[in-house]
């Protein structure tokens, strides 16, 4: 028992805590937009505005908090109620509340909305109980649709941005060091489109074979030229020839 | 019959000391427009459109002491103007220095007619390998800059079936000098850096290649 009051105290204290927070940004807010409208700018009011959506949300991340027994739980039952003013009340509420009397009392322990906004939802409840189930389905869908398309149009546009944020950020490749080493080796060395031969063994047959290859890719790479004796000299020369081939 | 010989001779007799400071890199096919964009901001006669290439180049060697590097030859025609043929000679790039901005190797140059495949298979030189490049061509002052796609050859001797190697172009930066000079370093990793988001260079080229081929 006494644990779970501990528990309780603790997490009002920190409820009051956020609150107080909540307060003093609006409040700082608020004199802003009155003072200084004039070189207000939209980025420092949105700033103010998500300033205070965070405070917000932390305090509805406190309320959900395992630590933080069930408000709802606790009755709050107003013992007293006076028509004199309260000093104390006076100062916890900073003036806004001079007393506990019969006129705050139901306004500030309100459980049920205002009768003029309950007879509001009410009327609204009536309303959508009478239309037919068909035109609201279908009404349904078209909003669903409308949603879905609208979704689709902005997850689009954001994809856009964050591809092209990333193209900026990135250089884009534009050589490949393993290619200039190919290259390079191919120029020189013939790296890749050198024509793989046997390691020479003097074998007299494969020698033959491969000079006559030898002999066609010369007289191919000589297209142009006229036939003539030079080429049975170098057929006997390069077949002849004492130097072999690495 | 020691023509590795006769070569080093020709090289350290200063016959023809010239020597080619040269940058490779690349640049993936998908960039390349904006590289030649780039270039031709940068280059001479940048109100032309930059003039292209179509060659074919075949790689000839020999073998001559098994103890030395082979010799090679690169003889490289164009296929807009079959006629034009050029044969190139081009030393071991010099890895040694790392002081140098660019690599260097000893190269020769020389215009020659057509048959210059004849003449070398007659001296002894070997097809070691060939293959098409494709591409532009850009000058500044005496800064050679090509940007060429390099395509295998399918069919030995037929330049029309071709594959490409990769799927970048092949950028290189090259200056002919007579000699070693600083300041031309100096110049082309100037340049180079005004390409840098688009291309890697390489400095460093290792010998290991030549085990790996």
């Amino acid at each position: 028992m006494q644990k779970e009051e501990k528990q309780l105290e603790q997490s009002l204290e920190g409820l009051i805590q956020r609150v107080q927070e909540l307060k003093n940004a609006i409040q700082l807010f608020l004199l802003k937009l009155e003072h200084e409208y004039e070189s207000l700018n939209w980025p420092s009011v949105l700033d103010n505005f998500a300033l205070l959506s965070g405070q917000l949300n932390s305090l509805g991340r406190l309320l959900k908090n395992d630590k933080v027994p069930a408000l709802r739980n606790h009755v709050f039952l107003p013992l007293v109620l006076s028509p004199d003013r309260d000093a104390e009340l006076e100062k916890l509420t900073e003036r806004r509340v001079m007393m506990f009397n019969h006129a705050v009392v139901p306004d500030y322990l309100r459980t049920k909305p205002e009768p003029e906004v309950e007879e509001k939802i009410s009327q609204l409840t009536n309303k959508a109980g009478t239309v037919v189930q068909e035109t609201a389905q279908k009404q349904f869908n078209n909003l669903n649709k409308i949603t879905s398309n609208l979704l689709d149009i902005i997850n689009s546009a954001k994809e856009e941005w964050e591809s092209e944020s990333n193209q900026k950020s990135s250089q884009p490749v534009t050589f490949s060091t393993a290619d200039t080493n190919n290259l390079v080796s191919t120029i020189l060395f013939g790296k890749s489109i050198k024509v793989t031969r046997k390691p020479d063994t003097s074998n007299t047959q494969s020698q033959g074979m491969s000079n006559q290859q030898q002999q066609q890719k010369v007289q191919s790479a000589t297209v142009s030229k006229a036939p003539s004796a030079i080429k049975t000299q170098i057929k006997a020369a390069s077949s002849s020839h004492p130097y072999q081939r690495p | 019959m020691d023509s590795t010989g006769a070569m080093g001779q020709v090289l350290s007799s200063k016959v023809a000391p010239v020597v080619e400071n040269f940058l490779q890199g690349s640049v993936l096919d998908t960039s390349k427009d904006v590289l030649i964009h780039r270039l031709r901001g940068l280059c001479d006669n940048a109100e032309n459109q930059p003039e292209i290439f179509h060659d074919h180049e075949i790689v000839f060697i020999m073998q001559g002491n098994p103890n030395q590097q082979p010799i090679n030859f690169h003889a490289r025609h164009s296929l807009m103007h079959p006629d034009a043929w050029h044969l190139r000679y081009l030393g071991v790039a010099d890895i040694g220095d790392k002081n140098k901005l660019t690599l260097i190797r000893h190269c020769v140059d020389a215009g020659v007619s057509s048959n210059v495949v004849d003449f070398l298979n007659e001296m002894g030189f070997k097809i070691d390998f060939e293959f098409i490049a494709k591409g532009y061509f850009f000058h500044k002052g005496r800064m050679k800059v090509t940007v060429s796609k390099l395509y295998k050859i399918l069919q030995p001797g037929s330049t029309d079936q071709v594959e490409p190697l990769s799927q970048s172009h092949l950028v290189e930066l090259s200056v002919v000098a007579p000699r070693v000079q600083e300041q031309i370093g100096e110049d082309m990793k100037n340049f180079a850096e005004q390409l840098k988001p688009y291309i890697l260079y390489k400095i460093e080229l290792k010998l290991d290649h030549l085990q790996t081929v």
